[in-house]
């Protein structure tokens, strides 16, 4: 098995840093993470195509997401008024966007997530709002989900990200790792309230569950991920006491809620060959089938957890055209 | 077990299309990998394999360790993050032993020049649907007459309020005073709409202020900055009270100091703007408790002359030896009256061949860039001699900000995202009356800015991206302020602040900020050894 040289140097640093900073105690050395983490600021100044700027959208809680819009020729650098100027189109896609992490890593300015959603808006001429949602072990279950909760209300609340069309913001959620694990999530919320979600995106979500499958134990150690960093997060976002079949981890698991019957999104799920925790993702994807929700699963053989974060290999290419894809065929 | 495939180092050069938020011009080190670098890391693609194969023995060497390896990270102190291979080997060293020698030794090329502008408080409410949409400035004039008709809601209000704000100082650059004044005139209508005890009404006053300070002096600034010494020192120390920035600065600045000291036993520490000393108790401190016992510390501190025959440098001087007697420091003051930073001269400083030396210059550089860009000018003449003394090191600690710029609107714009973010953050602070006196503090600096130009404009904030460059061209080159520092600066938030302000590590060197906006960053430099030079090399 083979990976690209700069891509092992990226997962593997990312490996070895993480390792330092998960306590046995449970406690995480967070003052080391965010020296340790590559951040990049928000630009005004279009880059590629693409602005960014920060928005505070609950005080309370602190709760900044980075907005990522589409340049256009008439505008070479928005103004401070222009930055929610409506969108113009017909049908113009809102992608809401949860980094990965492990629910405990990372944040919307982490430097590989501001290029990933960079890319997304290009890829799917979209509007990308990128949640900086609060993170574990200090922020447990459901802090993550309550902020994705409250930015999906902004979203869906802003006149400016509506479509021209029927005057409604078209909503997708996307995320990867503990991200994908949220947009499920704020999915269910989402759909519970009357509101319409037109898609999920889940790059290879963080799912799991108490019984040890036969992908976590064939692979643990082997592809950057152990089996202990995994029980490690859990415990860290979990609420105390409560073990891997918690609903979050696990949704179609003992304590899962069916969701027959409820208008949840079509979904397009990836899962990396060499990821761990397929065994639980596949379930997933079977747990959304047997509800007789739409799904698509890619299943990317020979891929490795954060194939994603560069443009280095096949798999990347055929995932952000199944993105495009799937974000396109509403228009 | 994963193997990665070393003969394709793929996509090397960045890729024009996804490259990351960093201004689309090619960094000159052609052989850098594009992908990592937009992912926050600097790796020659040459030296890829090597940095590979430097991560295996690490991983080696943390799965061969007994102890559990969060403990051991934590006493290793990490430089530099960005650079790949040295962090690598700093862990090494901790885990396994001195690594083969660190041949990263980048040149800190400046990260580009952006435009990084905050907009967090545009939403700091939740908007109602905008009903004032497409406004140009083409429509100036319909504008007016819209402004009569005010509406309920404050929100609205206070993005008109921002609008004119735009639109007045627009007119000021093109000259057009008196659209100017009647705006001024309106805006001051609004604010009555607006609450002004906070957010957007309050900084907005202050910029009304100070555009109708410039439009009726005319061009030729006024004095703003009226105050004594004596009253900007009462207002510096409540601006230090209310808020964390000069903790910060100072903080990291003697972080830095002490680790520069190391092994010396006779240090001078050169202060460019004493104040009351604000800064140094805690180095004589910290020198008191240095293993293996403090060294004599002298301490030269600059600042402007007394007027009334007082010598208050003296005094200052006085009270910090008084407490260096108090923990058995050894301790020598000399004070520099001096009205500007360009009037001192070096012998002034009698500097000690012998002596380790550190300059501090907390937001002073600033004050020395000047309207004209002459050779000889201020802040070369002085950054010439201050490479002349050697200092082991020089802690520079400047407003994030970009106040420099010759255009009147650009540098109005970047002064309204910056001190409406910095005021943002003063809510934030418990403690009155320092509160109110810290923001008059504040309300000078923007007086400075917008209404002052030529020699009285003596607030001349860079980014700094263009500190960096400056002070390589002018042969220093940085020291980077390491996870110790990070860790402690973090930490000093926490104890004294409230929530929402951040720190950032941006290669080598700290930046303080509300929320993602920084505000303040700090920098530690070397001379870089003249090769040519007939005086005394390091």
């Amino acid at each position: 098995m083979v990976v690209p040289l700069n891509t092992w140097v990226l997962i593997s640093s990312f490996k070895l840093a993480y390792n330092l900073l998960r306590r046995p105690d449970g406690t995480f050395n967070r003052h080391l993470a965010e020296f340790l983490d590559r951040k990049v600021p928000a630009n005004l100044n279009p880059v590629d195509g693409v602005f960014s700027f920060d928005v505070l959208i609950d005080r309370a809680t602190g709760l900044l997401c980075r907005i990522y819009r589409p340049a256009t020729a008439e505008e070479p650098a928005p103004n401070i008024v222009e930055l929610e100027k409506p969108v113009v189109g017909d049908v113009v896609p809102v992608i809401i966007f949860f980094h990965g992490g492990s629910f405990a890593h990372s944040s919307a300015n982490s430097a590989i997530y501001d290029t990933l959603c960079r890319r997304l808006v290009g890829i799917c001429k979209a509007v990308v709002v990128s949640v900086n949602y609060r993170r574990a072990p200090e922020n447990r279950y459901p802090c993550a989900y309550d902020d994705g909760w409250t930015a999906f209300k902004w979203v869906n609340s802003r006149s400016w990200l509506q479509s021209r069309k029927d005057s409604k913001v078209h909503i997708y959620l996307a995320g990867d790792s503990s991200g994908g694990n949220i947009a499920h999530h704020v999915a269910a919320r989402a759909v519970e309230s009357g509101i319409d979600v037109l898609g999920n995106i889940l790059l290879n979500p963080m799912f799991g569950g108490q019984e040890r499958t036969e992908s976590e134990k064939r692979l643990d150690g082997k592809y950057f991920v152990t089996l202990r960093d995994r029980d490690w997060y859990w415990r860290a976002f979990l609420p105390e006491g409560e073990n891997r079949d918690h609903r979050a981890c696990n949704p179609f698991g003992p304590n899962g809620r069916s969701l027959e019957g409820i208008k949840f999104p079509k979904s397009l799920v990836v899962v990396a060959g060499l990821d761990l925790i397929q065994d639980w993702q596949l379930a997933y994807v079977e747990g959304l089938r047997k509800a007789g929700k739409e799904v698509k699963l890619l299943y990317m053989e020979q891929a490795t957890i954060g194939f994603y974060l560069l443009p280095n290999n096949n798999h990347f290419h055929t995932v952000m055209d199944e993105i495009s894809e799937f974000v396109s065929s509403d228009c | 077990m994963l193997r990665y495939d070393s003969s394709s180092s793929s996509a090397g050069s960045s890729s024009g299309s996804l490259s990351s938020s960093s201004s689309s011009s090619k960094p000159p080190q052609q052989d850098i990998d594009g992908l990592l670098a937009g992912a926050g890391y600097k790796v020659r693609s040459s030296e890829l394999r090597q940095v590979a194969q430097r991560l295996e023995r690490l991983e080696t060497a943390m799965g061969n360790s007994p102890a559990d390896f969060s403990q051991l990270a934590s006493d290793a102190i990490l430089y530099n993050p960005s650079d790949l291979a040295c962090w690598v080997d700093s862990l090494l060293t901790e885990f396994a032993g001195p690594p083969p020698t660190c041949s990263s030794d980048f040149i800190v090329d400046p990260v580009n020049n952006q435009t990084v502008v905050n907009s967090a408080w545009t939403a700091a409410e939740p908007h109602t649907p905008q009903v004032h949409q497409n406004i140009t400035y083409e429509e100036q004039q319909s504008l007016d007459n819209q402004l009569t008709v005010v509406t309920a809601m404050e929100e609205d209000s206070g993005i008109r309020l921002v609008h004119m704000l735009m639109t007045c100082a627009e007119c000021v650059q093109s000259g057009d005073l008196s659209l100017a004044t009647s705006l001024i005139d309106d805006m001051q209508g609004l604010l009555t709409h607006v609450n002004t005890v906070c957010g957007i009404g309050k900084v907005a006053g202050h910029f009304i202020d100070a555009l109708r300070r410039r439009i009726f002096q005319g061009m030729g600034g006024g004095s703003v900055n009226g105050g004594s010494a004596f009253e900007n020192e009462i207002l510096y120390h409540h601006f230090y009270e209310a808020c964390p920035y000069l903790k910060f600065a100072h903080f990291t600045a003697n972080q830095a100091i002490l680790e520069a000291f190391d092994g010396h036993d006779c240090v001078h520490v050169v202060d460019f703007n004493l104040m009351h000393g604000l800064q140094w108790p805690a180095l004589i401190q910290a020198l008191a408790l240095r293993p293996g016992g403090p060294p004599l510390l002298r301490l030269t501190g600059i600042g402007p002359p007394s007027p009334d025959g007082r010598d208050s440098l003296r005094e200052i001087g006085l009270r910090l030896a008084e407490l260096a007697r108090s923990v058995n420091v050894r301790f020598a003051f000399r004070g520099v009256a001096a009205s500007r930073l360009e009037d001192v001269k070096p012998w002034m400083l009698q500097v000690n061949p012998k002596e380790a030396v550190a300059v501090n210059s907390i937001m002073q550089l600033h004050r020395l860039l000047g309207s004209e860009q002459t050779r000889n000018s201020p802040i070369d003449t002085v950054l010439s001699w201050i490479r002349g003394l050697n200092p082991k090191i020089m802690t520079v600690v400047e407003q994030e900000a970009n106040h420099n710029q010759p255009g009147f609107l650009d540098r109005f714009t970047e002064a309204l995202y910056y001190y409406s973010t910095m005021f943002d953050s003063l809510e934030a602070c418990r403690v009155q009356p320092e509160k109110a006196l810290a923001e008059i503090y504040i309300q000078r600096e923007i007086g400075n800015v917008v209404s002052c130009e030529g020699s009285a404009r003596v607030e001349r904030h860079e980014p700094l991206a263009k500190w960096r460059r400056r002070l390589s061209g002018a042969g220093f080159r940085a020291l980077h302020l390491g996870s110790n520092a990070f860790k402690q600066a973090s930490m000093l938030l926490t104890l004294f602040s409230a929530e929402g302000y951040s720190v950032e590590e941006n290669e080598g060197c700290l930046s303080l900020g509300w929320h993602s906006s920084p505000l303040i960053a700090a920098s530690a430099w070397q001379a870089v050894p003249a090769r040519d030079n007939h005086m005394s090399s390091s």
